[in-house]
């Protein structure tokens, strides 16, 4: 009898326990992104040099994809890091373009100077490209394949290393289900 | 007639086609309700809990912008929120579909309320109707024959507990027995057995006294016989209550503990100060989110230690084990910078005081060794002096703050471009001839098909006579071509002050990856067959030889 009652609290009890152990592990700001393995929203930017760039002018490229702001702390500790991962692949046929997101173009220039940035960069005016990539912190890394399709996404700060590993991935069209992590923070 | 009545069928429709065209041209007087309506369903992607209609960030107003645009554009509102599920999940739905797995949230606590309803309910009556059996019980054990209660109540001597006779064995007996109906009594009137259960039990104690009195009766007076073998008479017996009692005991107290560890160790945990807007109140107990830990300060000050005994290669052991439990910690990445100053590698230190700068912008050691870069290695005047007077507002009167003053005094002013060459600063050593080695450096042709043209050349001088330790003075070339003219002066000395002078050892390293703190396979070496060589040599040449495995 006694025995019979503990089996049944632990039943009722156990779930609940299971479940708050299982929340105590989630991050509730992190959003998990549905984009991966689908093919990437076309755009058009206009680039801080003023010549307009669409999506599909890069199609048949391996495109690395990076949404920064020059407030972003993250983003400064990444950026030498890609400036570094450019130089090694410029001459592969891979693309690298940065989007600045809520960001002066003062700012975001001065940003792209004090880090030698050489790569393709402009900015999302009104925010809808972040919108359509689904964009939540910053920053927040998109790799597309040559045909377009987005292979793997990494929120955060992203090491050389890794970008140019995974651009190597998207060029073959190797898509990784599991999304990367860094130090990150939510856009304003 | 007729003409009149077609003039006023034309004005109508020329005032009908009016006022719709105005309808068209004017913005629809509801747009804001309706984009405010499906706003409200929409969860705002950097604020916790609040739709994107209340939260008043940057991007809420940007994801307002395009519920607008897209209703402007005609689309429906299961239009727009299923395009915003598209791009972020159905975690941006305040409410969760009622269809697939997201059901469950709507149908769940309904099933849970109905089925706790039930169990109350149930619960309830079972404790009524014990209670109501229990009055019964007692009054019919009150009415209960005295034949059956005989010998209950009949006065028996307590036997000794070193008494093995069998009138001993049986009195024990008849004690535990006692005992066993008095709990029973207890456990039902305290609703802990159901009628039935009680009835059962209860008469099967009493036939046991009874057996047992009898059994008594029949002994002779002064038994001296051996015990009789009751044992498996003794097995049959209900089990014992208190033992199982003591069980619950036992289980509650080990729940009550864990309950208490688990407690001080969260309690601890959420309650201790954050080292970083990273860290999370559990840190990495439960989500393996890394935390400074003890184990982690510990690392910090042994790095801190070995690096002022410049015992570089444990410095960057236990820099390198701080950064694997902390990647972002500013103090690591600024002690890592300045060991890369020491190694010649200026471009992989200014991105680790970058990286130190992203988490502490004004940490003061971060502050200094980018600015000594930008002056010293980038010649980025402007730049190096900006971090110098903002270096100069934030440390304290002191010896730190005059060095900070003399370093700015000795920078050029008006050399504020980029990558123009400085001349020396007035107090620097100048580099004269008198003052270098140089020599030509060339490639064993045996080798020539290993060479990497990506590779970094660095020539590395020691003193004479020191194998370890770091170098007086390294040169860095990138993808160099050979034959390579060089020289090495006093600029390319290491530790500012320390003198290129003497007779110095010259070793040279073509190296795959660009750092000069790992050595790789691949990699070629070589160094002066004439080593050492005093200061002011020329034709000190080196051919890169060896290649490492």
């Amino acid at each position: 009898m006694p025995w019979r009652r503990l089996a049944i609290i632990a039943f009722i009890i156990g779930p609940i326990l299971a479940l708050l152990a299982f929340g105590f592990t989630r991050d509730a700001r992190y959003i998990t992104s549905p984009l991966i393995a689908k093919f990437a929203t076309p755009f058009t930017i206009t680039l801080f040099d003023g010549r307009k760039l669409t999506l599909d002018d890069l199609r048949g490229k391996a495109v690395f994809l990076n949404f920064w702001a020059s407030w972003c702390p993250p983003c400064r500790a990444e950026a030498r890091d890609l400036e570094a991962a450019w130089q090694k692949l410029k001459d592969k046929n891979m693309v690298f373009l940065g989007i600045a997101l809520q960001d002066t173009d003062q700012n975001a220039l001065e940003f792209l100077k004090e880090f030698n940035v050489t790569y393709l960069n402009g900015k999302d005016e009104a925010g809808k490209i972040a919108v359509d990539y689904g964009t939540w912190g910053i920053p927040e890394s998109f790799f597309i394949d040559p045909q377009g399709r987005i292979t793997y996404k990494h929120v955060g700060a992203i090491r050389a290393a890794l970008v140019m590993a995974k651009l190597e991935e998207a060029a073959k069209g190797i898509v990784s289900a599991q999304e990367g992590r860094g130090d990150y923070q939510p856009i304003r | 007639m007729r003409t009149m009545l077609l003039r006023t069928l034309f004005g109508l429709c020329v005032l009908f086609a009016l006022s719709t065209s105005n309808l068209h041209a004017a913005p629809a007087p509801d747009l804001e309700d309706r984009t405010r309506e499906i706003a409200s369903e929409l969860r705002c992607v950097v604020c916790q809990n609040l739709s994107i209609a209340d939260s008043p960030s940057e991007m809420a107003q940007q994801m307002r912008a395009v519920v607008r645009e897209q209703l402007e554009a005609g689309k429906s509102p299961q239009e727009i929120k299923d395009f915003f599920v598209s791009k972020y999940g159905e975690w941006v739905l305040l409410k969760p579909k009622t269809s697939g797995v997201s059901l469950l949230l709507w149908v769940l606590p309904y099933v849970v309320l109905v089925v706790g309803v039930i169990a109350a309910l149930w619960i309830i009556r079972r404790w009524v109707s014990k209670k109501k059996s229990a009055q019964a019980a007692v009054s019919a054990a009150t009415s209960q024959s005295p034949v059956d209660r005989a010998w209950l109540k009949q006065d028996l001597p307590e036997p000794d507990l070193d008494d093995n006779s069998a009138k001993a064995q049986l009195l024990h007996n008849r004690t535990r027995l006692k005992n066993e109906i008095s709990e029973l009594e207890f456990d039902f009137q305290s609703g802990k057995l159901s009628d039935a259960d009680y009835n059962a039990l209860k008469q099967e104690i009493e036939t046991k006294g009874m057996t047992l009195h009898q059994q008594l009766d029949a002994l002779p007076p002064e038994p001296t016989l051996k015990a009789p073998k009751r044992k498996s008479a003794d097995q049959k017996l209900p089990p014992d209550r208190n033992r199982i009692r003591r069980w619950q005991l036992v289980i509650g107290g080990v729940f009550l503990m864990l309950f208490g560890l688990a407690l001080g160790v969260m309690l601890t945990k959420s309650v201790r100060p954050r080292e970083s807007s990273n860290d999370t109140m559990t840190g990495d107990f439960l989500t393996g989110t890394n935390s400074p830990s003890g184990e982690t300060r510990a690392a910090l000050t042994e790095g801190k230690q070995a690096f002022a005994r410049q015992e570089f290669p444990k410095a960057i052991e236990a820099f390198k084990k701080v950064l694997a439990t902390d990647p972002s910690n500013p103090e690591a990445h600024s002690y890592m910078g300045f060991i890369l100053i020491q190694a010649g590698h200026a471009d992989g230190a200014l991105m680790a005081f970058d990286r130190a700068l992203s988490q502490a912008p004004n940490l003061p050691m971060a502050l200094w060794g980018k600015a000594m870069i930008l002056y010293r290695e980038k010649k980025d005047f402007a730049a190096a002096r900006e971090i110098f007077e903002n270096l100069l507002s934030r440390v304290p009167p002191g010896e730190e703050r005059n060095e900070i003053a003399k370093v700015l005094a000795e920078i050029p002013t008006g050399g504020a471009q980029k990558s123009q060459r400085a001349s020396p600063a007035p107090n620097a050593p100048v580099a004269s001839s008198s003052a270098q080695i140089s020599g030509k450096i060339t490639i064993d042709p045996k080798l020539k098909a290993s060479v990497d043209p990506n590779a970094s050349l660095f020539i590395i001088a020691r003193p004479a006579g020191a194998a370890a330790g770091p170098p007086l003075a390294v040169k860095k070339i990138d993808k160099p071509t050979f034959p390579l003219n060089y020289t090495l002066g006093q600029e390319n000395v290491m530790m500012q002050g320390t003198p290129f002078t003497g007779k110095i050892n010259i070793t040279v390293r073509l190296d795959k990856d660009g750092n000069p703190t790992t050595r790789g396979p691949g990699d070629l070496t070589g160094d002066n067959k004439k080593n050492p060589a005093e200061v002011g040599t020329k034709n000190v040449d080196i051919v890169l030889d060896q290649v490492t495995k």
